[in-house]
């Protein structure tokens, strides 16, 4: 089926010889909004940090395919390369490189197409006013004094310039007040189309009022142990994790 | 004849040192007729030289200042008469070649209250001819005066490269250090400040690349003897291949250095398992009133700033020359010609993209 992106069979991830994902399986399409919900420590960073390729999580066993291809192989740049970015939870700061230099530089590696300097100043511009980020920030050293929003937004003016596939947003909404989640939001809807897809971990639901999820997923344990609507959400916000939890274990 | 194990000088004895003939002055425009900026080897005396003691201060050894003193073949001695300031740097460029193979630079510098200059000097050489260089660079500033003094190294992979760098700073003279190391098989470079007087000031910013079998030493030294008196010394450093270096910085806090303030810094990233690095920070103390910080950290690139580069598409190696270029970039910009700042770039990229 032309329309898949990813799919992810029965992986299983060791951090130091601690097994974290113990075979999760996940398919996303193209055009589709995925969430990731689930208590603390059931694995949904260690999924995000895996399907991104950090060197200190091994893959065990199972299978990352991205649109027919098994990327287990591939080194985080290879995967950007291929489609694949991350939202970090915690964005590095990298003094001495600007943002314009870093995403130029960035740019330039993922699509394979120097960009030209006027060009991408516009482009640059234009995506930071539709984030509300102020322009001066184009010409800061890369997250270097930034504030948590700040961070934050500047991991999605990352993703909207650099286009990939699939983005998977890292509790990009946590430590964000009211309107840097809409904005974030805001980015993310105009980020998504036909051609791509999202996968968002989070630990709250105040993002979904903004973002209308075609799949909500509870990971736990690291299993994906049920998937649904937006209904599923709403349940945990009621009840937390543990109702779901037992009945998983009956 | 020369020992220094931790280099590797075994037995060593000075080339023969030839007359070097190329014009090294690069911008003598705008200075001033008061100014008087002669070539050393043009002065009739060097009077000036003797004017103040810096004795104390062994810089790389008496063996390498004694005989730049008797065997200079060029070098600049310049006055700087009250409350003059210079506005553009004064510039200078050895590059040495087969019929230039030796530079023995004297440089003497005297500043008196209230005036200011920059001196930025460039060592280079052709890629093939086994070089040599050995300066002494004097530094006199006088009350209130400001001395700027940049120094770049870049010769080729066969040459030796040594260089000794004293200033005396009096009351409230700020002295500012800036070195790029990047070239030589063997390098020794020194600089020292006697911080002579109240809140006389010295700054050092550093950089040095070391790759091949480059060995080097670095040893910078700041003599706190005035009260309120100011030091810094910032180096970033990188490794890779089968380089060497040690790195040596003194805070000396001299009695009467009371309310004195001295810190030092140097960071270093380790590229390859096969270089070897060695730290040696040193606090003396004679005084008790005084602050001294120090902090070295040698490492790998950090993992979590590799992976984060290179989940934008950046190589392995992209990842990592952006983080050396980086953590290089805020002491190159203090380097006063945008020409000379794209030439370090360059040669700092060329040298971490090769091997």
């Amino acid at each position: 089926m032309e329309n898949k992106l990813l799919s992810i069979n029965n992986l299983k991830v060791n951090i130091e010889d601690k097994e974290i994902l113990k075979g999760l399986n996940l398919e996303i399409n193209k055009g589709e909004i995925h969430i990731i919900m689930g208590p603390n420590g059931g694995g949904k960073s260690t999924l995000a940090y895996s399907l991104m390729g950090h060197p200190q999580y091994k893959i065990i066993d199972g299978e990352i395919v991205l649109e027919g291809k098994s990327i287990n192989e591939l080194t985080a740049d290879k995967r950007a390369k291929n489609g694949i970015f991350l939202s970090f939870q915690y964005p590095e700061e990298i003094p001495g490189v600007t943002v314009e230099e870093f995403l130029r530089t960035a740019k330039t590696s993922v699509s394979g197409e120097v960009q030209k300097i006027m060009a991408f100043k516009k482009l640059l511009k234009e995506k930071m006013i539709q984030l509300e980020m102020k322009e001066e920030y184009a010409a800061r050293y890369l997250n270097l004094g930034f504030s948590g929003g700040e961070k934050k937004k500047n991991e999605i003016l990352q993703m909207s310039i650099l286009e990939p596939k699939l983005a998977i947003l890292d509790e990009t909404d946590s430590g964000l007040d009211v309107d840097a989640i809409r904005i974030v939001a805001d980015g993310v809807n105009k980020f998504i189309d036909e051609s791509r897809a999202i996968l968002v971990i989070t630990h709250y639901n105040k993002l979904l009022e903004y973002i209308k999820p075609d799949y909500v997923h509870i990971l736990i344990d690291g299993k994906i142990i049920k998937t649904g609507g937006i209904e599923l959400a709403e349940e945990i916000d009621k009840n937390g994790y543990e109702n779901i939890k037992a009945k998983f274990s009956n | 004849m020369i020992t220094w194990r931790r280099i590797g000088l075994k037995d060593y004895v000075f080339p023969d040192i030839k007359e070097y003939t190329k014009e090294y002055l690069k911008n003598i425009n705008n200075i001033p007729v008061d100014v008087k900026l002669n070539k050393i080897t043009e002065c009739a005396n060097n009077a000036e030289n003797h004017k103040f003691d810096i004795s104390e201060v062994p810089a790389l050894g008496k063996e390498f200042t004694s005989f730049v003193e008797s065997s200079y073949n060029s070098g600049i001695s310049i006055y700087l008469p009250q409350n003059i300031k210079l506005k553009s740097p004064i510039r200078l460029e050895f590059n040495m070649d087969d019929k230039n193979p030796t530079v023995v630079d004297h440089n003497i510098i005297i500043a008196e209250p209230n005036s200011e200059v920059t001196i930025v000097i460039d060592y280079n050489s052709d890629n093939k001819t086994k070089t040599f260089h050995n300066g002494f660079t004097k530094v006199y500033a006088k009350e209130d005066s400001i001395v700027n003094i940049v120094k770049i190294q870049r010769i080729n992979d066969h040459s030796y490269n040594f260089d000794s760098n004293i200033a005396l700073v009096k009351e409230r003279a700020i002295v500012n250090w800036i070195s790029i190391e990047l070239g030589s098989s063997i390098s020794g470079s020194n600089y020292s400040s006697i911080l002579q007087d109240m809140a006389s000031e010295s700054n050092l910013h550093s950089i040095y690349l070391g790759d091949g079998t480059r060995k080097m030493d670095l040893g910078y030294t700041m003599i706190h003897k005035g009260p309120k008196s100011l030091s810094t010394i910032e180096t970033k450093g990188v490794l890779k291949d089968k380089s060497k270096k040690i790195f040596r910085g003194d805070l000396n806090f001299k009695r009467g250095a009371r309310h004195s303030k001295g810190s030092e810094e140097e960071y270093v990233i380790l590229l390859d398992p096969t270089v070897k690095s060695d730290s040696i920070p040193a606090l003396l103390c004679d005084e008790d009133d005084v602050e001294g910080d120090h902090a070295v950290s040698a490492g790998k690139i950090d993992e979590s700033k590799l992976f984060y580069l290179m989940s934008r598409g950046l190589s392995e190696k992209e990842s990592k020359k952006l983080i050396v270029e980086a953590s290089f970039k805020p002491i190159i910009e203090k380097i006063p010609y945008e020409d000379l700042q794209k030439v370090i770039s360059h040669e700092v990229e060329r040298r971490l993209i090769n091997g």
